[in-house]
């Protein structure tokens, strides 16, 4: 019976290089119209992973403030949903890539999961103040994103610029980073003023203003 | 004073619902001191995060949910591609995907219910390890992927119901073992089923007419998923 195996992944390992009786054979379509250049396509590829770390990161902070001795459930929906917001920044700019004929290979080392770096945070003030830092982080990155495809080589050595994804990076997703930094550092403002000279009831309200509860 | 948590802490592991938390607020209550640390006032009852490794295992399930939730991500967009260009497939690991991710946060919520931390690390004493599983698969090989992989979270959750029901005293926790039933369990067997019947289906049009059905079957079998799924 042991012997079987070794032929077993022998065949199988044959029968991905050579097709199978399983699937069609490839075909061949122009290529032409698949232009993003190498530099914008692997800034786009670490933007992806960025989001995916951040959605993370964000899944940690609503598993802190969901916990029993901090009790901070608005916090933790918050975060929550940005996580989830996250992971749907990194589905779009996916989306984007497979319109303009990318992921055809490559795709499995697209994503990598990582434990989040931190896991617990002093208050809510803290959180906020780290949400707001890692926001400017990635904005900062989608703009170096946006940078590398308005100039670069394409693999004939031309200067390109890639004007819709340059248009779609700046219209839409800066936008979004600019409309969420605002509303997270206004949330911060708010708490840090209410918890100058309450802190315990300050974020306590403000939790229960998160969930949409008026005490 | 040290001891005295100490001591606190003992009585805690050992007693069955005893006072404790209002031991502690009466004691604690009567000294002159800033600060009440109330360690025992927290949510863990039963055997939630004493013995036994529910409480890891539950940790662990939400990894293996977020693990599995972005490797579907990227099955739905790899048939997403203008190459392989198969709409149905990429509809079915998009569901799958989003069903993981909710339910990667909903077992996190439910860790903290009990009073548990979340750890991101946390591996399952059932976990095989990391494989390099390959994204880029052809049709029926990327069903036999998802099913394999869906059994496998369907089977973990019968091993932590089975390590939270009283087939193991040490760990019984009825609270898990039903969230895990309503939650779980009923609908794996579905999506495990479904899984198992494309399968079937694809075989079929496979071998059939000496496979000279292959491609339209293929493709026939791509629009059908894109109806049900
Ligand atoms: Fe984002």
């Amino acid at each position: 019976m042991k012997t079987f195996f070794p032929i077993i992944v022998l065949l199988a390992v044959f029968s991905s290089a050579f097709g199978t009786q399983c699937n069609v054979t490839p075909v061949n379509i122009p290529k032409q119209w698949v232009t993003m250049s190498h530099g914008c396509r692997s800034s786009v590829r670490q933007q992806i992973q960025m989001e995916v770390a951040a959605s993370i990161q964000y899944l940690a902070m609503g598993a802190f403030f969901s916990r029993d001795n901090v009790n901070r459930p608005g916090f933790a929906k918050l975060f929550f949903d940005a996580s989830s917001e996250e992971r749907g920044h990194a589905l779009k700019l996916i989306e984007y890539l497979l319109m303009r004929g990318e992921l055809t290979t490559d795709v499995s080392s697209l994503i990598t999961i990582r434990p989040p770096e931190r896991r617990h945070w002093a208050s809510g003030v803290e959180a906020l103040e780290e949400a707001l830092k890692l926001e400017t982080e990635v904005t900062k990155a989608i703009k170096n994103v946006i940078i590398k495809c308005e100039h670069d080589n394409n693999s004939q050595g031309h200067d390109t610029n890639d004007y819709h994804l340059v248009d779609y990076l700046t219209g839409e997703f800066l936008e979004e980073q600019y409309k969420g930094q605002r509303d997270l550092a206004g949330k911060a403002s708010t708490l840090k003023k209410m918890m100058e000279r309450h802190s315990a009831l300050g974020e306590f309200i403000f939790d229960k203003k998160l969930l949409g509860i008026d005490i | 004073m040290n001891a005295v948590y100490a001591l606190v802490g003992l009585l805690a592991f050992s007693a069955v619902s005893a006072e404790v938390c209002y031991n502690e607020v009466s004691m604690e209550c009567g000294q002159a001191s800033n600060s009440l640390a109330l360690p025992s006032c927290n949510a863990i009852y039963g055997s939630f995060g004493r013995q036994g490794n529910v409480a890891n295992e539950l940790q662990a399930y939400a990894n293996l949910y977020l693990h599995r939730s972005y490797e579907y991500l990227l099955s739905a967009a790899y048939y997403n591609n203008y190459q392989t260009n198969r709409d149905g497939f990429h509809k079915l690991f998009k569901k799958l995907s989003d069903e993981s991710w909710e339910k990667t946060i909903d077992i996190i919520k439910h860790v903290t219910k009990r009073g548990g931390v979340m750890d991101f690390s946390a591996r399952s004493t059932q976990s095989t390890g990391a494989k390099n599983s390959t994204i880029e698969l052809q049709e029926l090989e990327s069903l036999a992927h998802a099913l394999d992989t869906q059994k496998e979270i369907a089977e973990r959750a019968f091993f932590i119901h089975q390590e939270a029901t009283r087939n193991n005293h040490k760990t019984h926790d009825p609270e898990i073992a039903q969230y895990l039933e309503e939650e779980f369990i009923e609908g794996q067997a579905k999506t495990v089923r479904d899984l198992a019947g494309y399968t079937a289906d694809l075989k079929q049009f496979i071998t059939a007419n000496e496979g000279k059905d292959l491609s339209l079957g293929l493709y026939l079998f791509d629009e059908y998923l894109q109806k049900v799924v």
